[in-house]
């Protein structure tokens, strides 16, 4: 009877190791972060090139499923994460931050910004992106504060935003960039301007 | 010492197996779950459905752009004989009809910009043939996005949508 018992108690716990490796080796297990995967990273902006594709381990198989549902291929679209600004700290909705750039490798991009939660905050401020089509030719730069800055002309709202991240789309992507995406694409800057005093 | 060997490889047999089992069923697990929960959510079967614009009071699904206008077709071509005809109508900007399997696979992608775009949609081992793609999987989802990065192309593209067809046919 003990070796029956030796059996059962070896097999569930291997059982349940062997599940919980997987759901952690994929990514699959509550609160896992897009940032702690991808394949590609441009001056900080990361992304899974993966990502709506037919990978071929098991591994990113499963974790694109959970990641990436219902993106697109990157022949169509890729995705590009940030969370941090050029100094190396994370976004708050306390500081405000100028995104700057110049022509993006693709027939339409955008900026939105979200929340820890990967939502749209929670503000009717009517300002949750910024794309192509507001920042024509050339170089360009938005604003990222919580309130909309004095003459400011592109404004990304981050109010209720806690601490965020940003999400460049680069639709109908330039086949440099799938190919040689640091040689592609010059990547947003993101310069933080002033910061509230701690409470 | 000798008595641990056989426990100890039955644990190390079952690890193996689970983790394969996870990460073999994961993906379709993770999609089922996701067509139930359109199905709940109001995405009809066989027909696009376009939920509201994507403002932070209106957001059902994570990282959802708020410059894009989506529609959603669930499908099951599970019945013998049975076909999806598919139908995007003209929308002068990036428009695309993007197609996931039960797997969550993008199996294939049609851009549209500034035309309408018929296809059918066949069951997984139908012969391939022109005009039509074969789903690898009986049952998928079918996104259409349209560029509307304002709440007047929002609107258009809402009216343009009158047009897209996702039909079950013999």
């Amino acid at each position: 009877m003990r070796r029956v018992f030796a059996y059962l108690a070896a097999a569930l716990v291997g059982c349940g190791f062997g599940l919980g490796s997987a759901l952690a080796m994929a990514g699959l297990l509550p609160g896992a972060s897009t940032m702690a995967f991808g394949d590609v990273d441009v001056g900080g902006w990361r992304s899974d090139f993966a990502i709506g594709s037919r990978a071929a381990d098991p591994y990113t198989r499963a974790r694109v499923a959970r990641h990436g549902l219902l993106a697109l291929a990157k022949s169509e679209a890729v995705y590009f994460t940030r969370a941090t600004d050029d100094a190396g700290a994370p976004l708050r909705e306390a500081c405000s931050y100028r995104l700057s750039g110049g022509a993006m490798p693709a027939g339409w991009w955008s900026v939105t910004l979200y929340d820890a939660a990967s939502m749209l905050p929670a503000n009717t401020d009517g300002a949750l992106s910024f794309d192509a089509s507001r920042a024509g030719e050339g170089a360009w730069e938005a604003l990222i504060a919580p309130t909309r800055p004095q003459g400011a002309e592109h404004w990304i709202s981050s109010r209720n935003a806690g601490t965020f991240d940003l999400t460049l789309r680069l639709y109908m992507p330039d086949s440099a960039l799938l190919t040689d995406p640091n040689g592609a694409l010059k990547a947003p800057r993101i310069e933080q301007l002033s910061c509230e005093p701690a409470a | 010492m000798r008595r641990w060997i056989g426990p100890l490889a039955a644990a190390l047999g079952c690890a193996a197996a689970a983790h394969a089992a996870a990460l073999h069923f994961a993906p379709a697990l993770i999609m089922d779950r996701a067509i139930a929960a359109l199905a709940e959510r109001g995405v009809a079967l066989h027909a696009f459905t376009a939920p509201q614009r994507v403002t932070p009071q209106a957001q059902s699904v994570v990282r959802s752009s708020p410059d894009l206008f989506y529609a959603l077709c669930r499908y099951d071509l599970s019945e013998k004989g049975m076909t999806l005809a598919v139908r995007i109508a003209a929308w002068p900007d990036y428009q695309s009809l993007s197609f996931f399997d039960a797997r969550t696979d993008n199996f294939a992608t049609v851009r549209g910009t500034g035309k309408a775009v018929t296809l059918r949609l066949l069951a997984p081992g139908s012969a391939p043939s022109r005009g039509a793609i074969v789903s690898p999987t009986a049952k998928g989802v079918i996104l259409i996005r349209r560029l509307a990065p304002s709440a007047d192309r929002y609107a258009a593209a809402a009216t343009a949508s009158v047009g897209d067809a996702c039909q079950l046919e013999p």
